[in-house]
């Protein structure tokens, strides 16, 4: 399985000089909501600021947050595609703030924080407890009786296995592919496709000793993998690029084979 | 799990929702565009057409199919149903995040559900009438021309439509093919019947208008 590199905003040093001779000036049109403060709606406002070579919206939101409005909220942590906390639309795609390049964007930038998650306030929302839920539900863990033998040596892994796992695993829970799913925007209980890649994580795990069966009642439902109607929102916005089309295929075909499976041994 | 839920529960379930809804799509393709291709008889003249027809009478081909037809739309509406958004709040949301993401493929699913609901109707019309007067080159030709012509265009793009982005997403969602050069194969076929069929009720709109 190739391994997509993740783009990380570069600056180019020759451009500076030109591109501050003709600058742009940016108007970013940010939502503002204070949960909070319910009786205040949700509203759009418009800032404006001078755009910088190499400047992505990571740069742009700290700026306005130190120079105009000190109240505005949004998360950043590595501000380098791996932590996934800056996710949001970004003129309504759902994608990574911090490697989201401004010479990339027209000059009006609408940005709202991404739907379904529990919205914090502003651009911030809460992508942890959804994930959380999801890993239990899903029972995100090795499922095994051997025991651990501190003292023998490790079971070895078949490297197109691991590579494989390892393609999953890449998921950095940003929640693009969730906010962008319309089936998880009116199903609450869906998992999603991070949790349908999750869970095919693990049934690519030889150590996990879970049956077909078990699976199928894990995501061979319709808050599972045959909740999703294939719209590919969440293969067309995944940040680091996991084929979710493949995950999501894969697992469906999986469920299908027990279902067929469970049926003839009845 | 809870003892109510516990009592009903049969695993497969949803597998098997998901089975019928594919494959009575899957039926309904191969039925339209049979279809398609049957009534594109007349391009070989009202006599070639008349002896399809004939031929459908006398194996009772005609009431076989509608029965067919009812049974398999029925399992599909059955299958498809659970998928439409019921309630007013859910459409809101559908609608605002379609508009919010600006991404095709979501539109493209609204759009499904609206013209699966409109197809349920024209599709029962159609039905009706065909089973009410019989297969005939004359009858179809004045009909088209008296005033169906509207009606048999919109059920042709419609059911186009809906049948190649049913297609699409079951391709998608099982994963059997890439994505992009299967949406060009189906263009090209969906724009390959609708031609058929334009081409078809033109025909029968030119003998109507010559009868
Ligand atoms: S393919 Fe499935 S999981 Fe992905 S966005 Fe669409 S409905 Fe959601
Ligand atoms: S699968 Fe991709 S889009 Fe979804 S949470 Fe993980 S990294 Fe983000
Ligand atoms: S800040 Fe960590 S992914 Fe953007």
């Amino acid at each position: 399985m190739e391994n997509r590199a993740v783009l990380l905003p570069q600056t180019n040093r020759d451009d500076w000089g030109e591109n501050m001779m003709h600058a742009r000036t940016l108007t970013i049109r940010i939502m503002r909501y204070n949960p909070a403060e319910p009786e205040t709606k949700p509203y759009l406002q418009d800032f404006q600021l001078t755009e910088e070579p190499g400047m992505t919206l990571f740069v742009v939101l700290n700026k306005l947050r130190e120079e105009q409005d000190p109240t505005l909220r949004f998360d950043f942590v590595c501000r380098a595609a791996i932590c996934g906390s800056c996710g949001m639309l970004v003129n309504g795609k759902p994608t990574l703030a911090c490697k989201t390049l401004t010479k990339d964007l027209p000059e009006t930038t609408t940005l709202l924080p991404l739907p379904v998650f529990k919205l914090i306030g502003d651009l911030s929302v809460d992508t942890g407890v959804w994930f959380r839920d999801v890993s239990l539900r899903t029972e995100s863990w090795i499922h095994t009786d051997t025991v651990f033998d501190p003292d023998a040596e490790e079971e070895r892994m078949d490297n197109d296995v691991a590579q494989k796992i390892y393609e999953a695993e890449r998921c950095i829970e940003c929640g693009c592919c969730i906010g962008g799913c319309a089936t998880a925007n009116i199903k609450p209980n869906f998992i999603g496709a991070a949790g349908v890649n999750r869970v095919a994580r693990f049934m690519l795990d030889p150590r996990d000793q879970r049956t077909d069966r078990e699976y199928l009642e894990l995501v061979g439902t319709d808050d599972g993998v045959f909740g999703c109607v294939g719209l590919m929102a969440c293969d067309d916005n995944c940040p680091v690029g996991i084929p979710l089309r493949d995950q999501l295929a894969y697992v469906r075909r999986k469920m299908a084979q027990s279902a067929w499976n469970l049926g003839k041994t009845k | 799990m809870q003892l109510q839920k516990a009592m009903a529960h049969n695993p497969r379930m949803d597998v098997i929702v998901e089975g019928i809804q594919m494959v009575s799509g899957l039926l309904l393709v191969v039925f339209l565009w049979t279809h398609m291709l049957f009534v594109a008889a007349i391009w070989l003249g009202v006599n070639a057409f008349n002896t399809l027809a004939h031929f459908m009478d006398v194996f009772g081909l005609l009431p076989a199919t509608v029965v067919f037809l009812i049974l398999v739309i029925g399992a599909h509406i059955g299958a498809v149903i659970r998928r439409v958004p019921r309630q007013w709040q859910e459409q809101k949301i559908l609608w605002r995040h379609a508009k919010l993401i600006h991404h095709s493929d979501t539109w493209s699913w609204l759009f499904q559900a609206i013209t699966g609901t409109a197809l349920l109707a024209l599709a029962i019309v159609h039905m009706a009438v065909v089973t009410y007067g019989g297969i005939d080159a004359n009858l179809s030709s004045s009909r088209v021309h008296g005033g169906f012509l509207v009606f048999y265009a919109v059920l042709l793009l419609l059911s186009e439509y809906h049948a190649s982005v049913g297609l699409y997403r079951v391709f998608v969602k099982w994963g059997w093919v890439d994505r992009h050069s299967l949406k060009r194969v189906l263009t090209v076929v969906s724009l390959l019947t609708v031609v058929i069929g334009a081409v078809t009720l033109w025909i029968f709109y030119v003998l109507g208008a010559n009868a």
